[in-house]
């Protein structure tokens, strides 16, 4: 089972050009969503989309900065959940500015996801499945 | 039923729930043999199991008199879906700030 989102683009632009799209709240809102972010370490904020009943989330999502180096890096938490304070999804985005030949490349990493990871079932399910079937087998042989 | 509403997040959100689905994933295992990893009351175990039932992450089957537990794929499969969804998400969006920031260098 995936438990991490990576993304990588090359953008034509240096670093500071792709930094302000990320980090200014009018340029965010541009490409990603309505927002009211602050490039202050520690500072919370919010993206605001439409509520997304499928998956049980409100529609917004509850951030917090996590880690600012200009240019480099920025990490913010990413909370979710169906409303009314109740978090079910805690997880982390974290991108990064890698300075190249006449652009940048942009990392994304969405991660963290602690439910999930917690939760190591995954691994051990295939072998499971093999298992419970050869039991259920032999219980209705019996 | 408030169990219905419960996403898989909420479900594995619980220790005791994911002790289960951990206990299930070696073997299956009746409700009562379940219930002896826990130290918590009956009733309590039987609202677990009922939720993790509920939320499709398993099945019970009655064989004889005993009631057994396994896991099943679909509450799996919604926390998947979760993760499909903000991956297509996160590329749609990372292709409107390509086009915005093209945009850009051209202008300059």
């Amino acid at each position: 089972m995936q438990k991490t989102i990576k993304h990588q683009f090359f953008f034509p632009n240096p670093p500071e050009a792709v930094w302000e799209y990320l980090t200014k709240a009018e340029l965010i809102e541009q490409w990603l969503m309505p927002n009211d972010f602050q490039l202050i370490l520690g500072y919370d904020f919010r993206f605001i989309v439409k509520p997304m009943p499928s998956l049980n989330l409100d529609g917004i999502a509850y951030c917090k900065i996590l880690e600012i180096v200009p240019f480099k890096k920025l990490t913010y938490s990413w909370k979710a959940g169906p409303g009314e304070g109740e978090i079910t999804v805690d997880s982390i985005v974290e991108w990064t500015f890698v300075p190249k030949d006449n652009g940048t490349e942009l990392q994304l990493v969405h991660s963290g996801f602690k439910e999930i990871e917690n939760f190591n079932v995954y691994t051990a399910m295939d072998n499971g499945w093999v298992k419970q079937v050869g039991i259920i087998t032999s219980l209705l042989n019996k | 039923m408030a169990q219905q509403t419960l996403d898989a997040f909420q479900v594995i959100a619980d220790p005791s729930r994911r002790e289960m689905l951990h206990l299930l994933s070696k073997k299956s295992l009746t409700i009562n043999s379940l219930a002896e990893n826990f130290d918590m009351s009956r009733p309590a175990v039987s609202k677990h199991i009922k939720i993790l039932n509920v939320a499709g992450f398993i099945t019970i089957q009655d064989i004889g008199r005993e009631r057994h537990c396994m896991l099943k794929q679909d509450g799996f499969n919604e926390l998947q879906e979760w993760i499909n969804f903000f991956d297509k998400f996160w590329l749609t969006k990372l292709k409107k700030l390509e086009m915005l920031l093209q945009q850009k260098s051209i202008k300059q």
